[in-house]
């Protein structure tokens, strides 16, 4: 039986206050952070006699170690470093410069290249790195600069002082699988916060919640998702130079898909690939870890890889929605930066940068409501305005509508695409629309049987075990450990619904979009189509795909007990 | 410096833990290796007989540390005990099993000293005359050689099953034994342990148990674990699960090998209708034998399978039960 986890009640919580929370410790928490510290140092050295605490500013980090659940390609683009850190170019871990890229459309046989490089994806000037690492480092400098990090903390529940966010709950330590509290339960603490700053990344679930209870997101484009799922290879000398970046798009997606994959050159013969699969495919059969694995077999690609070693596996989910489908960005006592928000510039694949920016222009605001001990609504909205007259702004509304083109596959996507290069952004209209991407998912008797164009995507598959592999092999080169007896932290509204209903119309698509093979439907006689949903939570590697796309929407993904998850060293 | 090795082995209530034999070849092929001389000790209060079992092996001495403050285990007298016999008889390594108690008190012992401690190695290296050990990074998928930059001694503990406990060398002649008796403070020792209890009835350490039959998805129902436990039973093993069994609640978790649970290496592990995940793998390797049963050709349980039977466990296991009882009445 299913126990799925929720705060106990009748628990008494240790209080501390706080003067901001950060919740999440990746690029836009740590970037925010750091500047934060930053302009308090200033304020101090100029104002000595009103001096700003930093001693109550908090970043909560959900991942045993700061950077390990942090996962990306990566490229950096350094602009947003450069006056955060003036020297990183020097200090922080950049594994190559970009020095040659190319895009290419593959056929299942050969590939083309494309004749000059579009000029989104030239990264002449940015950085090939590995995001873990990056963001090790930068969490040491928000450290230096005076900032407490809990690592092994998640924020696991807005508090609400009626519509004002007054605080943060994080998670509790010690239940069971029943959710009883063990001999070793730890409540979580209740952190009452003048500022709660979300950075918790793609689908944070505080996030959710705040855009659930005021509907932030009623005149926005609802946001869409891609899912890229990576590894790291270690190949013999040669077969890549540093700072080499490859694009590829077409196959094995057919033009029904939006996707494609990327391949970086990083140091020591270290290579970063993934496929990024849009999390809008029609097919609920086809499964983003299977889509690299085929993709891995085009001729091009087995060349590059023979005689290599896959050394680590991940999979993270990103905000491909753009400019319309950002929610507002603050209001009574929060704000929300990077990923959470949906800084993410998808035509150049980057959002590294956004993040950081992003995560600055709170801290500047956070500053001034902090001087002037104003925290209300109309002081933390200037976050609003300085996003707005920032570059972020200038970087997304070019490419407003660029997904968006894409609705209705690949052709229609380079037509809407070209229109929008020469019209600044704008395109055919305005604002294009878009619709989640679960909802183009086509049930099972609208497809055909073995898949059509897009059998090679589907179907269970085992993989070589030198070039390919199943799921569960890579999913252990993720590192991925979670305390096992406690209770299950995908939140399945009604199971019902899975056996009776999704099981016969959609075939279960959970068992194919969770990269962590975290959904089983597993035999069960007594089942009215003789399966029941099983669920193996310490497999998951927090992606939250499932949150995202599952075709009825009643999967929550909240945070389990702080410290589990993946350990994306080095990705 | 002294040229010794100390090897300090483990025992509970007058019983030797299973594992200080593995130490015990560790420290005699180091001591082969480098030309040192091999030491041994044993802490308790009354354990002379488990130094004389020790001092049939090939060691140079056996060191009895006697305090009645031993006769519990406390990290306070255990660390205690064990600085004033190196502060008085100075070693170059010092081996212990990476045993829960080890791992219990050994921080506080090498802190203690100002000293540190390689710990949960699997083997050791000579680089040249530099020493190195060797140690598992990210769940066992890279290994590490690590080597001391203090001054010894130098504390190291080695994985269960790195070495083979069975290849210890006998000696030609009984090594002497040298009582010493220890001179601990009863105000020094600031726990008080109460009496040793079992957590859960069925609570069992996998880790010593010399055969396992372990049970995978193949079992199909709940039921179908009985033939498992029957087959483990004649055999005088324990039984075993990989996580989706434990997962159902068809055995408790302390029954799971895997990444996620614990890792074994028995003389004999019988895989039963387990497909090898690698996951479930990392927990049985060290396994001396494979026997695995599967209906599924391809299952990556054959990989490493010594013995491989390609068939439906339900008609294998019931005249094997037969067999092995035939074969043991016999």
């Amino acid at each position: 039986m299913l126990v799925f986890r929720k705060p106990p009640e009748n628990v008494d919580r240790p209080q501390m206050p706080a003067d901001v929370v950060i919740v999440g410790g990746g690029p836009s928490g740590m970037g925010c952070a750091l500047r934060l510290a930053q302009l308090i140092d200033q304020h101090n050295s100029r104002r000595p006699e009103a001096p700003i605490n930093k001693e109550n500013i908090y970043v909560l980090e959900k991942a045993r170690e700061v950077g390990q659940h942090c996962l990306s390609g990566a490229l950096l683009d350094p602009r947003s470093m450069r006056d955060l850190v003036p020297s990183f170019e020097n200090e922080a871990p950049l594994d190559a410069q970009v020095s040659k890229e190319a895009v290419y459309f593959l056929t299942e046989k050969q590939r083309f290249k494309f004749p000059v490089t579009p000029p989104p994806l030239r990264d002449h000037g940015n950085y090939v790195i590995s995001l873990n690492r990056f963001v090790k480092w930068l969490g040491t400098k928000v450290e230096e600069a005076g900032i407490t990090v809990f690592p092994g903390f998640a924020g696991a529940e807005l508090l609400l002082d009626g519509d004002r966010v007054s605080g943060v709950r994080t998670d509790d330590k010690g239940l069971d699988r029943q959710n009883q509290p063990k001999s070793n339960f730890e409540p979580g603490y209740e952190l009452s916060a003048k500022i709660v700053i979300l950075a918790e990344g793609t689908r944070g679930s505080l996030t959710k919640q705040l855009i659930r209870r005021f509907d932030l997101m009623k005149d926005r484009n609802p946001q869409t998702y891609g899912q890229g799922v990576k590894e790291l290879w270690e190949l013999p000398p040669g077969r890549i130079a540093r700072g080499e970046v490859i694009y590829t798009m077409g196959w094995p997606l057919t033009p029904r898909e939006y996707g494609g994959a990327w391949v970086y050159g990083g140091k020591d013969n270290i290579v970063s690939l993934g496929f990024v699969t849009g999390l809008d495919y029609p097919d609920p059969r086809l499964d983003p870890q299977r889509v690299l694995q085929q993709f891995k077999q085009h001729p091009s690609m087995r060349q590059l890889l023979e005689g290599g070693k896959m050394i680590r596996y991940g999979a993270k989910s990103l905000p491909y929605g753009g400019w319309w489908a950002i929610p507002p960005l603050a209001g009574k006592g929060w704000m929300i930066v990077g990923d959470a928000a949906g800084m993410l510039n998808s035509q150049r694949l980057k959002g590294i940068h956004l993040a950081i920016e992003s995560g600055k222009l709170a801290a500047e605001t956070a500053f001034e409501a902090l001087a002037k001990n104003d925290f209300s609504a109309s002081s933390l909205s200037t976050f609003q305005s300085r996003v707005e007259s920032s570059w972020i702004r200038d970087e997304l509304w070019k490419v407003r509508n660029f997904h968006q083109g894409f609705e209705h596959g690949l052709w229609g996507g380079l037509f809407h695409s070209a229109i929008q290069q020469v019209t600044g952004g704008r395109g055919v209209r305005d604002r294009y629309g878009a619709k989640p991407g679960y909802t183009n998912m086509k049930k099972l008797d609208q497809l055909p049987v073995d898949g059509g164009p897009e059998r090679q995507l589907i179907g269970p598959f085992k993989g070589d075990g030198r070039l390919t592999f199943d799921k569960l092999t890579d999913l252990y080169h993720s590192g991925t450990k979670h305390e096992e007896d406690q209770p299950a932290h995908l939140v399945i509204q009604d199971t019902n619904i899975c056996e009776s209903r999704c099981i016969v119309e959609f075939g279960s698509p959970c068992q194919n979009f969770c990269p962590a093979n975290v959904y089983e439907m597993v035999d069960e006689p007594s089942a009215a189509n003789g399966k029941r949903i099983s669920l193996n939570p310490s497999n998951c590697v927090h992606c939250k795909a499932c949150d995202l796309h599952d075709p009825y929407q009643i999967i929550t993904w909240v945070p389990p007990e702080g410290g589990g998850g993946p350990n994306y060293d080095g990705m | 410096m002294p040229e010794s090795i100390l090897v300090v082995v483990e025992q509970r209530e007058g019983r030797l833990n299973r594992v200080s034999w593995e130490t015990l070849a560790a420290g005699q092929e180091l001591a082969a290796a480098t030309g040192a001389t091999l030491n041994a000790g044993v802490l308790g209060g009354g354990v002379e007989p488990i130094a004389r079992e020790i001092a049939a092996k090939k060691v140079a001495a056996v060191y009895d540390l006697e305090s009645p403050l031993l006769n519990r285990y406390t990290p306070d007298a255990f660390s205690a005990a064990l600085k004033q016999f190196i502060d008085g008889h100075p070693h170059w390594l010092v081996l212990m099993p990476h045993s829960y108690q080890v791992r219990d008190f050994v921080p506080k012992l090498a802190t203690a000293m100002g000293r540190t401690v390689i710990s949960d190695c699997i083997g050791y290296k000579k680089d040249g005359e530099r020493l190195l050990f060797t140690r598992q990074m990210f769940q066992g998928k890279f290994a590490a050689d690590v080597s001391f930059s203090c001054p010894a001694p130098w504390f190291i503990t080695f994985q269960n099953g790195a070495f083979r406990g069975d290849r210890v060398e006998a000696g030609t002649s009984p090594a002497p034994v040298e009582t010493v008796n220890l001179d601990l403070s009863q105000t020094a020792i600031r726990s008080q342990p109460e009496e040793v209890f079992k957590e859960a009835k069925q609570a069992v350490d996998l880790t010593q148990a010399e055969i396992i039959v372990s049970v995978g998805r193949g079992i199909k129902e709940q039921k179908n674990i009985e033939l498992a436990k029957q087959l483990a039973e004649a055999l005088g093993g324990e039984i075993a699960a990989s996580r989706p069994i434990c997962d159902s609640g068809w055995l408790p978790m302390d029954r799971q090998i895997g990444s996620s649970g614990q890792t074994v290496t028995p003389k004999v592990y019988v895989a039963l209708g387990i497909s090898g995940a690698i996951q479930h793998i990392v927990g049985m390797k060290g396994a001396r034998s494979v026997i695995a049963v599967n209906k599924d050709r391809e299952a990556p349980i054959f990989e490493i399978a010594d013995v491989a039977v390609v068939a439906d466990l339900f008609e294998v296991v019931p005249p094997l039960i037969d067999a092995v009882k035939k074969a043991k009445a016999g």
